[in-house]
């Protein structure tokens, strides 16, 4: 069973999408901004991380550069969420696998997932 | 011989503004929010917190400033974003760089209001925040234990806001009430509602409190358009005061009538208001077309109508001769049209008034105030609302003639909608139908002119293809204002008189 990290600081979508992958088969965990995802990389050990770009403490941006300077995370899988235009999200980091302009569809959401995860 | 100080008395600074960008709230708050406070904004869901709270970000990012917009349980980003795209305040460009969307709620559910106002403090001093918003602060008044909890959380938002200089406006959802625990801490409360009037709704705003600066006080109308939020401060509090010296004068201005100046002293008194009453057909609108076409370069006219279209008025007003086009192109004369619908009240009176100081108007006919009386919801505030519109336009140097219909054709007694209109004006005349030997005729009476004697007499006057004029006096009939003329001394009912002045007129004089 393959592990997705989601990061989102808005309650509702992250309650909503935890259900969705989790009803897909995945085993997913959330944290509510780039700081707590950091925080749990370790203990999670995820295949894929799904991020919100806008978020409190540490934004999507900032999760991203981190996880790509960190030895132990620079190959995984990052998908980028966000209801601003990718050219603003790429001026503050473009090293993610994907992106996803909100509001998206569930089906474009998980075939895009499932692309990455080659499930 | 004494000391003179050797520095000026000092005078504490004053204090920095934060515009709301918001088109009548920033003059009702007399030039914004007080940077560094706290402000709540309250009103039923739907009211217009969030397009009033993003129409000020945007505004403020656009000059310079930093905002932070934060919320808790309230519509998701993308929604509300979606929502304001379509608006001219939206600038995607400000977001993320200068205008950043976080949700709180997460936080608030995890480590409730002490975590809450820690994210608080980290995203004004991340994004180096001048402005935030807090949007769904009822959710953090659900979760404190006690209100004393609650208002310790909000008592630590203020600390941090003046201490980063950073102006904070907390929405919340509830209906004008009694004072709330927060209330008393914050630096201000604004209330906006959507009322319903019978069939129809408007939409209002109350500043209920605001520390450190006077504002305009009361319930001020507003719309929620594709500019986003539009405020009309209420007239009686904005003018309550006119916004210029009054500048009496003796001076008079031509009427455009044929044969009236000369019964109301030379013409009608500058920066006056006339009230012309009439019922409909009577020749109220022809009237006031006759005294816009005197308007010039110098004394540039207004037609501020809500009846005829601007292409019946310039029909109208070429067939007696009147070349409004060529006053329009020259610039001498403009045509508001007001479409029936569901006015507002005060955006009407803003929009007559923005006309007049647009083209330093000098004569103004207003055709006719029911319309202004059909667009109130709160009908008991007309006479004061007039007034107040009166003593502005005159203070701007308007002479200004106003048509109210009256509701009978051919009656005893006059019934206008408005009560005291005659201590509003300083000029009034009314025109009727009168009936006299089987034909119906048209009189002038005026009621009133200011600072000057005018001729009592009840004029007869006519409307042809030449216009609107005065024939003269009804000089054999009594009983005229009862509608129903009579001449006492009239040998039989179909007799007339030779030499008696207008009389009797000739076939087809005084048809509508």
């Amino acid at each position: 069973m393959k592990t997705i990290l989601l990061v989102e600081d808005e309650f509702g979508i992250a309650t909503a999408l935890t259900l969705i992958l989790e009803d897909e088969g995945y085993r997913v965990f959330s944290a509510a901004n780039g700081r707590k995802a950091l925080d749990r990389m370790g203990e999670i050990a995820p295949d894929l991380v799904v991020t919100d770009f806008m978020m409190p403490v540490l934004d999507g941006a900032a999760l991203g550069q981190a996880l790509r300077a960190d030895p132990a995370w620079k190959d995984i899988p990052i998908v980028m969420m966000s209801a601003v235009p990718e050219e603003s999200v790429a001026k503050r980091f473009d090293g993610y696998t994907a992106f996803l302009r909100k509001p998206f569809t569930l089906p474009g959401f998980l075939g895009l997932v499932t692309r990455i995860l080659g499930d | 011989m004494t000391n003179a100080p050797a520095t000026a008395p000092e005078h504490p600074p004053a204090l920095d503004r934060v515009p709301s960008g918001i088109h009548g709230l920033d003059l009702i708050l007399r030039g914004g929010f007080l940077r560094g406070g706290v402000y709540i904004i309250q009103g039923v869901p739907g009211a217009g917190k969030t397009i009033l709270a993003n129409q000020m970000c945007f505004t403020h990012v656009a000059s310079g400033g930093r905002a932070a917009y934060v919320t808790l349980l309230a519509e998701s980003h993308t929604r509300m974003l979606q929502h304001l795209r379509p608006m001219s305040l939206f600038d995607e460009s400000a977001i993320p760089e200068r205008l950043y969307y976080v949700s709180g709620f997460k936080t608030l559910e995890d480590e409730g209001l002490k975590g809450l106002v820690d994210l608080l403090r980290r995203e004004i001093r991340g994004q180096k925040a001048s402005l935030m918003v807090l949007d769904g602060l009822v959710a953090a008044e659900e979760t404190a234990g006690s209100d004393r909890e609650f208002k310790k959380f909000v008592h630590e938002v203020q600390t941090h806001a003046a201490m980063h200089d950073c102006t904070v406006l907390l929405l919340t959802s509830g209906k004008p009430g009694p004072v709330r625990a927060e209330h008393t801490m914050v630096d201000g409360l604004i209330d906006l509602d959507d009322q319903v009037f019978e069939v129809r709704t408007e939409r209002a705003l109350q500043v209920r409190k605001f520390r450190g600066s006077g504002s305009l006080r009361g319930r001020h109308p507003f719309r929620i358009t594709t500019d986003g939020l539009v405020v009309y401060p209420r007239i009686e509090a904005v003018f309550g005061t006119p916004s210029a010296q009054d500048r009496p004068t003796h001076d008079r201005m031509a009427s455009g009538i044929d044969g009236l100046d000369g019964l109301i002293g030379g013409g009608i008194v500058r920066a006056s208001t006339m009230a012309l009453l009439g019922s409909t057909g009577i020749g109220k609108t022809t009237f006031g077309l006759h005294f816009l076409a005197r308007s010039s370069e110098a004394e540039p006219g207004l037609m501020f109508g809500f009846y005829e279209t601007p292409e019946r008025l310039r029909l109208k007003a070429a067939a007696l001769g009147l070349d409004f086009e060529g006053l329009e192109r020259s610039g001498a004369l403009e045509i508001v049209w007001q479409a029936q619908g569901e006015n507002v009240l005060d955006e009407l009176a803003h929009r007559l008034r923005d006309a007049v100081r647009r083209r330093g108007v000098r004569r103004l006919f207003v055709d006719g105030l029911g319309g202004f009386v059909e667009s109130a919801v709160h009908p008991e505030r007309m006479s004061r609302f007039f007034s107040v519109l009166s003593n502005e336009l005159r203070a701007l140097d308007v002479t200004a003639i106003y048509t109210m219909e009256t509701r009978e054709i051919i009656a005893p007694t006059l019934q206008v909608p408005i009560n005291g209109i005659s201590s509003l004006v300083e000029n009034m005349a009314v025109l009727r139908f009168v009936e006299a030997r089987a034909r119906t005729r048209r009189l002038l009476s005026i009621i009133k002119t200011r600072d000057s004697d005018f001729d009592p007499a009840l004029q007869e006057f006519e409307i042809t293809g030449r216009g609107l004029r005065i024939v003269g006096p009804f000089a054999r009939y009594e009983n005229l204002l009862s509608g129903q003329a009579h001449a006492p001394d009239a040998p039989s009912p179909d007799a007339s008189a030779p030499g008696a002045g207008p009389s009797e007129p000739p076939p087809g004089r005084g048809d509508a």
